[in-house]
């Protein structure tokens, strides 16, 4: 069942900026084959090409031997090609099962007519979940109302509900944690076995080096070129992709840690917020780890205001303040970079300027007018200081590259100035270089006196980052190690000792996963 | 006036003047106005009486009614939502300011103002209703449709106000400055919300919510009061109008305004806001109201039948709209 497909000479042009130029690739059936690049390399520009979203300015793509031209994602889908976006494009509305068999379910006849069988999708979605060794993914349940990690499951059931011979992930791990990814490989080492040739662009190396069998990198929009994994190293496949080694991927300074700025005691929204208490002193970086579902995101939120809590104490320099909206958050020099650029952090239709500039549109205006020449000025130091490609800043983010639009959220947060900086998984999706880029800056703003709280599911950035490391479990702070005392193992077990430990019921750790409040 | 927010999309690098002219011929208002001038010069070859000062102001002042609705509805739906409830508090505050000052005695000042405070309660209930309860804005303003032209009905029990002192009407009847009253309201009224839309962090709040509320919130930007402020606002103009056509038609009936909601959603909608919210401006909303009402005209007075008329019309309003789109697509607008 397995199929070989082969590019070559792929030239795409957009206004502006040429994202591809003369680009080749090639895979065997069968093999995971990876894609690397920095931010805006043209990686995504190109799976879509193949997967008939965009058509190529010039060049040939060869399926199977014979040169196919795909006008839509129905005819690359046709022909076996399934494709897992960047930004995830399920229907929140809809059930599990209905976003798997949109526009392909299974009919029956009612009479003369044919209708649509959701009984039988059921049945069918919940047999491909099992084969995917996925057993607690209720198919009756709104997308919208899941998690991240199996929001992508579903993502997948439905690539293989369409027989692909060919699936296309584009960076499927960034919305991850570690204990989702490895249930993420294995499908795909499973997928592997059953002939579907796989293609994987990440940002994170060492996942490739786990996963695939040979590696691709472009470099602004050029074919740099093609390796076996088995014969090469990541310092190797990170000149490749930037031109430059990179010495150290955590910069992490020494700071003076000063006086609590924000502190919380005994914070309660439920479902997901059941008693958090912890303080956080300028100068200082506290990592938050966690599962999906521990309810880091939900704390960040009712501190920000979004929901705002049912109980307990937020204190800002010693003083007890009142939070029940954002704006409220905002006058008390709190900034929130939300976990979801697309939904949460950016709207995608208007420009790199006015998204920047959204956070602080009340100071920087001149009279009751917003001031455009300082909104302009301040989003083109944010391009320059991010290194955010975009031809400027009127470019309209959904133009952007996946890693350039979530520098785009850290750029609007930066902008506010604020004194606690929440960053909600801030280096999703950035390459490597602009990860450096984004720690240094982060621990240069710590030396300046910021206290940052930041939630990741990399516990190498946890750990080489935090001053502080706490760790949530079922919306509680369960553990709090130094720098010194942390290590990888004992983070890992302190999020996931409940689970493991006395094997509470599978049903309500899943209940605990899922019940993200909108 | 200020260029709209989301039009000239691509800024090439070569001559900045003519590139930026391209941005604005090319933007949604540019080629409405565009299609309006074609229209004023076809209507102007069927009949001469259409082309004079007069005709032309005479026209503007029998929207400025549906103009003043049309300029919070731009902004409601660009926010995404709507606003159904205009015409019906529109003829509330007409009725609610005849029967205070005829049948309740009221000095008629006062009766005009008691006009404008009821159209802009009835648009507050709408917008707290909208934003507290979390009524979808379609569901919530058709029932106060029928709800306030109930109201109005039993307030007026079919009588109808009429023999209003002449001073009543030197806003809707006569001009100023060469121009009709009213048209001074709307031209000041549009250039105002005009710039706020396009220039304050109002406006600018009222498009990202248009295009993502949930960013928008996580933004702080306080979604739930601009919606009940411009809601509130809605039921204002629609006041306002009431007050205007009063003046202008000299009498109150209790069934005046039914359906010119839709006349005010045509204007918006015809100027180019997008129905899904995100994107908008007033002077496409000002452009489309005009276009409407030039069309009904000079097809009248070029001697065309009533049905016929409103096919036209129809057939035109589809043709911009696809014009618009193509255009839009051709140069990468969205
Ligand atoms: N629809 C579009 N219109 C204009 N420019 C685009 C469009 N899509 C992508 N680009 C540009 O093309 C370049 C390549 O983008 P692409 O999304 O392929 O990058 P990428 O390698 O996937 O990056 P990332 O790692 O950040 O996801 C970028 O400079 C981007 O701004
Ligand atoms: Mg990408």
């Amino acid at each position: 069942m397995g199929a070989t497909l082969e590019l070559e000479g792929i030239n795409k042009q957009f206004p502006g900026v040429k994202a591809l130029d003369n680009v080749r690739f090639d895979m065997a059936a069968g093999e995971v084959h990876a894609l690397l690049g920095e931010n805006g390399a043209g990686k995504s520009t190109l799976i879509k090409i193949i997967s008939g979203v965009y058509r190529p300015d010039g060049g040939t793509i060869r399926l199977d031997g014979e040169t196919v031209l795909f006008n839509t994602p129905r005819e690359a889908q046709q022909r076996g090609i399934a494709t897992i976006y960047q930004e995830l494009s399920l229907y929140p509305e809809l059930t599990v099962a209905e976003n798997i068999f949109m526009g392909h379910a299974p009919r029956r006849k009612v009479g003369p007519v044919d209708v649509l069988d959701w009984k039988a999708a059921n049945t069918k979605a919940q047999e491909i979940l099992t084969s995917l060794h996925i057993h607690t993914l209720d198919v009756r349940r709104k997308v919208g109302t899941l998690t991240v990690g199996n929001r992508q499951r579903v993502e997948i059931a439905k690539a293989l509900s369409l027989n692909a011979r060919i699936l296309i992930m584009d960076e499927p791990t960034a919305a991850l944690t570690e204990a989702d990814v490895e249930q993420l490989f294995s499908i795909v080492r499973l997928l592997r076995e059953r002939g579907v040739g796989i293609i994987y662009i990440s940002h994170r190396l060492h996942e490739v080096f786990e996963l695939a069998d040979r590696v691709t990198v472009l470099r602004d929009g050029q074919y740099v070129g093609t390796k076996l994994v088995s014969e090469t190293s990541e310092n190797d496949l990170v000149s490749m992709m930037v031109g430059r080694t990179i010495d150290n991927l955590f910069p992490k300074l020494d700071t003076e840690i000063g006086k609590p700025v924000l502190e919380v005691r005994n914070l309660y929204r439920r479902p997901m917020t059941r008693g958090v208490s912890f303080q956080l002193r300028a100068g200082e970086i506290v990592g938050l780890a966690g599962l999906v579902g521990a309810g880091r995101s939900e704390v960040a939120q009712v501190i920000f205001g979004i929901n705002p809590a049912e109980s307990g104490e937020i204190l800002i320099d010693g003083q007890p303040v009142t939070i029940k909206h954002p704006g409220q958050a905002m006058n008390h020099g709190i900034a929130y970079v939300p976990e979801d650029r697309g939904t949460q952090g950016l709207v995608r239709q208007m420009r790199i300027r006015e998204n920047v500039s959204m956070s602080v549109l009340r100071a920087i205006r001149a009279g009751i007018f917003i001031n455009r020449r300082e909104e302009r000025s301040l989003a083109t130091g944010m391009i320059k200081q991010l290194n955010i490609r975009a031809y400027s800043a009127e470019q309209v983010v959904n133009k952007l590259s996946g890693g350039n639009q979530q520098k785009v959220v850290v750029g609007k947060w930066l902008a506010s100035k604020p004194r606690i900086l929440i960053m909600d998984e801030p280096t999703r999706g950035i390459d490597v270089g602009a990860k450096a880029e984004i720690h240094r800056l982060m621990s240069e703003l710590a030396k300046e006196g910021l206290a940052v709280l930041m939630i990741s599911s990399e516990l190498p950035e946890i750990l080489g980052m935090s001053d502080r490391i706490l760790v949530m479990r079922g919306g509680q702070v369960v553990a709090e190690y130094s720098r010194a005392e942390a290590t990888q193992e004992r983070i890992a077990a302190a999020m996931m000792s409940e689970t493991a430990g006395n094997g509470a019921p599978e049903s309500e750790t899943v209940m605990i996963d899922e019940s993200e409040t909108a | 006036m200020a260029v709209t927010e989301r039009s000239s999309q691509l800024t090439k690098q070569s001559n900045p003047i003519v590139s930026r002219l391209r941005a604005v011929v090319l933007s949604k208002e540019g080629i409405l106005f565009l299609i309006m001038i074609a229209a004023m010069f076809i209507l102007s070859l069927l009949t001469d009486k259409f082309l004079t000062t007069n005709n032309l102001l005479n026209q503007l002042r029998l929207v400025t009614e549906i103009g003043l609705m049309a300029l919070p509805m731009t902004f409601i739906i660009i926010t995404g939502g709507i606003d159904l409830s205009v015409g019906s508090i529109f003829g509330l505050s007409a009725i609610v300011m005849g029967f205070l000052w005829q049948d309740s005695g009221w000095p008629l000042e006062l009766a005009i103002i008691m006009c404008i405070v009821v159209g802009t309660i009835a648009g507050f209930i709408n917008g707290l209703f909208i934003v507290r309860v979390g009524v979808p804005p379609l569901i919530m303003t058709l029932a106060t449709l029928a709800l306030y032209r109930g109201m109005a009905l039993g307030v007026s029990e079919a009588r109808s106000a009429r023999g209003f002192p002449d001073w009543f009407f030197d806003l809707g009847q006569r001009q100023f400055l060469g121009i009709p009253s009213q048209l001074w309201i709307l031209l000041i009224a549009a250039i105002m919300v005009g710039i706020i839309l396009a220039r304050t962090p109002f406006g600018r709040g009222i498009y990202a919510m248009g295009n993502n509320e949930l960013a928008a919130r996580f933004s702080g930007i306080p979604v739930r009061l601009y919606k009940l402020v411009i809601y509130t606002f809605s039921g204002f103009m629609a006041g306002l109008a009431g007050y205007i056509f009063t003046s202008r038609i000299s009498t109150t009936r209790a069934d005046m305004g039914t359906g010119l909601e839709l006349d005010v959603i045509a204007a918006v909608v015809l100027g180019g806001t997008s129905i899904n919210g995100g994107s908008g401006s007033i002077v496409g909303t000002m452009i489309g109201l005009i276009l409407i009402q030039l069309l009904k005209n000079g097809l009248l007075l070029g001697g065309v039948k009533g049905d016929a008329t409103i096919v036209i019309i129809g057939a035109i309003l589809i043709l911009a709209i696809l014009i618009n789109n193509l255009v839009q697509r051709r140069t990468g607008g969205d």
